[in-house]
């Protein structure tokens, strides 16, 4: 779905490049996260797949980029956006409208989707968001993680085949997050959206996303399945990025019994894994 | 000390707050929990006294809060923001250390405040030539930080320290707070999401829940009550939920360490007994 | 403050009304506020604003607004009321012709300004923006700016208000009573504000050209705003409150 060959960008006026030598894929239907620390090109990174790079920030651009097999460079970001939704960081300055529901109108549309269709397309995607009841009320009476919800579900209204979200459970208390995460599972497993999503919160990254991509000064340290790259926790730890407890538990054990033991990722996981080191 | 008694805070249908009343010592590290919209931040914005309370009182070493001027208070309480970006207003560091040390340490002079502000750069290994604008998020939040704690204040109040920070930021911040905690007895309130912090660092928590504190003790104890963490929207840290569910020998863990000396002990307990 | 210009969802004959007739009756208002030269009228035009507030179902917020106005009024009305020299004395240095001059202003501005906030608690801004482009044939480009612009305001204001909550936890005296001290204050948080809302309105053009921006055409509005018999009866209202204001 995603391809990226060798990719640099650097910011016009910049010296040092914000991305350097990106390689990955990400495949349809995938589950992608992608994690570093402050400065390490992640949001660079979700700008070019969606197109924002280099179309409103000009600069030197490398490599190549393919999505859904268009490529940024040559492509409106109008048409890109038909297949790459993008959540932004910043709910708030992406909202249009004082109305649920007009909300998710917006997009529909402006993309020209046929009026009658229309019923149809906004029921599903609050139905898919889970916000059926939120339809008729003001944003401004929303808590956060209920606008976060309209935000996401006004773009997968447009149907496109990637999602991609920056941070979106920043400021959102853990269950809210973990709300948030669990919408995006379903929308991942049961309608097929391919997710990116940039996150600080390594818990919830190495329980939900398939693939982990780690960011460090502009280029990939790591990537691959969630449980793969945990297991360089230290090396995780020297880049900035921690690792989730029970992680670390499996490599404790692991090293203590003197026998290897797979990285877990959640406490279903975790709690198996200790028992069974009890019980061998 | 800090005393709320029977303090209220209700304004439109928004952030409400009702009957608060506890009692925080010099010194103590207190972790405040709670769902979005539970009414934290509110609660903290009236231990400062930004919010006055609509009844009942807030009291500052003994002074009400409702008639001093919070700008007077400053020199006591110190409160970082959860957006570093409505704090800062200077175009340096330096500046912006030495704004805030001129605006209620005027006691120390002129030579007083370049010391002491020579002194944070130092301590935050900044050179206080850069622009605070042009710097990331979180060095951002460190500048905040530091131009608070330059004035050495008896209570330091944090809403979401962490938010949007990474890793390696979140523990410099949550470091040098422990630090001016235990060598300074700098008292710290903490509003955070992040239980794994709260569970590293505070010692107390208060849990508030649709506007009323319905929990008070320390930080573990609080993380053990299920029930209550259930009925407050709260998720405790990974290992004590481990803990938690595994039962018989592991009711102490609160560390991956502990829990894999747990998992040893247990092991050999079994082969003596066979 | 900052929920002043916030929708308030609703189903009165108010909210129903054709987005369109809801800004001619503002207009309206406003001109027959400026012909009028009588008081009385005026007071009537202010009953004419509360009452829609009323009819809409939000008579906290026309009550809300009106409050926020007077205190603007008081410190207009005394000023108008210093300024103005001519007639003979009253009371102290103010004098009769002041008075009445400065109670025709302030009067004007409640009148005035109280429907332009209304509008915006009784009418979602996307249908704002949409009968603009649909029924006035405005550019959808200057439709959204202008939306753009007002949903900017509470989120401004909040702003505003977060710096200057920090500001005084940190020592500087936004609590001071002095009003002068305080705009003084305000001066140097122009630069933080001015940043923040520059980062934000690029934000918005991007989040909103990713959502098919340029693609909008008048055709593309989802919803239709046709004109009902209500909003006939409204527009003669209107004209009745002209010619009251040019006639009485």
């Amino acid at each position: 779905m995603i391809r990226i060959e060798s990719f640099s960008f650097t910011y016009e006026g910049e010296k040092a490049p914000a991305l350097e030598d990106i390689t990955l894929r990400v495949e349809e239907g995938g589950f992608a996260g992608i994690i570093g620390p402050a400065g390490a090109g992640k949001t660079t990174l979700a700008r070019a797949v969606s197109g924002i790079i280099p179309h409103h920030y000009p600069g030197d651009y490398y490599g190549r980029i393919l999505v859904g097999g268009l490529d940024p460079v040559d492509t409106s970001l109008t048409d890109l956006s038909r297949i790459v939704g993008m959540v932004f960081q910043d709910v708030e300055s992406q909202i249009v409208s004082s109305v649920v529901e007009d909300e998710l109108l917006y997009g529909l549309e402006n993309f020209g989707v046929p009026h009658e269709e229309i019923p149809e397309r906004l029921e599903t995607a609050l139905r898919q968001a889970g916000i059926e009841n939120l339809r008729e009320r003001s944003i401004a009476s929303l808590s956060g993680g209920q606008r976060q919800k309209v935000a996401i579900a006004s773009i997968i209204a447009l149907r496109p085949r990637v999602l991609i979200l920056d941070e979106p459970t920043g400021e959102l208390d853990p269950v809210s997050s973990r709300q948030i995460f669990a919408m995006l599972k379903t929308l991942n497993e049961a309608y097929g959206i391919t997710v990116i999503v940039i996150e600080q919160k390594i818990m919830l990254l190495s329980e939900f996303a398939r693939q982990l991509i780690v960011l460090s000064r502009g280029k990939i340290a790591y990537q691959g399945p969630a449980r793969e790259v945990l297991s360089h926790a230290d090396e995780l730890l020297q880049l900035g990025v921690n690792c989730p407890r029970v992680a670390r538990l499996s490599m404790l054990l692991s090293e203590r019994l003197g026998k290897p033991l797979p990285v877990c990722v959640n406490l279903d996981e975790s709690e198996a894994q200790v028992r069974g080191c009890l019980h061998d | 000390m800090i005393e709320l008694k029977n303090a209220s805070f209700s304004y439109g249908a928004g952030s409400t707050v009702r009957d608060l009343s506890f009692t925080i010592d010099a010194g103590e590290f207190v972790a405040i929990l709670g769902a979005n919209g539970a009414g934290k931040t509110t609660t903290v914005k009236l231990i400062d006294g930004l919010l006055k309370p609509t009844s009942g009182s807030v009291l500052i070493n003994g002074k009400d809060t409702a008639v001093t001027r919070v700008s007077e208070r400053a020199r006591q309480v110190g409160f970082l923001f959860q957006n570093p970006d409505q704090q800062i207003c200077r175009n340096t560091v330096r500046e912006e250390i030495a704004f805030g040390l001129t605006a209620v340490r005027g006691d120390l002079g002129e030579d007083g405040i370049r010391a002491r502000t020579d002194e944070m750069l130092r301590e935050f290994g900044f050179t206080g030539e850069e622009e605070p604008f042009s710097l990331s998020r979180g060095q951002r939040q460190l500048v905040a930080l530091a131009s608070v704690l330059a004035v050495q204040p008896e209570v330091i109040i944090l809403d979401e320290p962490t938010t949007g920070l990474d890793y390696l930021e979140c523990a410099h911040i949550m470091d040098m707070i422990s630090r001016m905690n235990r060598e300074q007895q700098m008292t710290v309130i903490m509003v955070c999401h992040d239980m794994e912090v709260v569970l590293d660092y505070a010692r107390r928590a208060l849990i508030i829940s649709g506007g009323q504190l319905i929990a008070d003790g320390p930080v573990e104890q609080v993380f053990r009550d299920e029930a209550l963490l259930a009925r407050s929207s709260i998720l405790p840290p990974q290992i004590i939920g481990l803990s938690l569910r595994l039962g018989a020998g592991f009711e102490q863990v609160t560390t991956a360490e502990e829990a894999a000396e747990a998992v040893l002990r247990l092991r050999t307990g079994k082969e003596a007994a066979e | 403050m900052r929920d002043l210009f916030q929708y308030v969802p609703g189903n009165s004959l108010i909210h129903r009304l054709n987005p369109v007739t809801k800004i001619f009756l503002t207009v309206v208002i406003c001109v027959a506020a400026f012909i009028t030269d009588r008081i009385p009228y005026l007071l009537f035009l202010l009953c004419v604003d509360l009452g829609i507030g009323f009819a809409a179902g939000v008579p906290r917020k026309a009550l809300g607004i009106l409050k926020g106005l007077l205190r603007i009024a008081v410190f207009l009305f005394v000023l108008q009321a210093l300024v103005v020299r001519r007639g003979t004395p009253v009371f102290w240095i103010f004098t009769d012709t002041g008075l009445v001059t400065a109670s025709k202003v302030v009067l004007r501005l409640i009148v005035v300004c109280m429907p332009l906030a209304m509008v915006l608690a009784v009418t979602r801004i996307s249908d704002l923006a949409n009968a603009l482009v649909q029924v006035l044939h405005l550019p959808y480009k200057y439709a959204f700016t202008l939306t753009t612009a007002i949903r900017f305001i509470p989120q401004f204001l909040e702003e505003m208000g977060g710096i200057m909550e920090a500001q005084t936890a940190r020592g500087v005296e936004f609590d001071t009573k002095n009003a002068f001290r305080k705009l003084g204050l305000m001066l140097p948080l122009c630069a933080p504000l001015l940043i923040s809302s520059v980062r934000r309105s690029e934000a918005t053009a991007v989040a909103a050209e990713v959502r098919g921006f340029r693609l909008r055409t008048r055709a593309s509005g989802y919803k239709q705003y046709p004109f009902a018999p209500a909003d006939l009866a409204v527009l003669l209202f209107s004209v009745l409150l002209i010619a009251g204001a040019v006639l009485i």
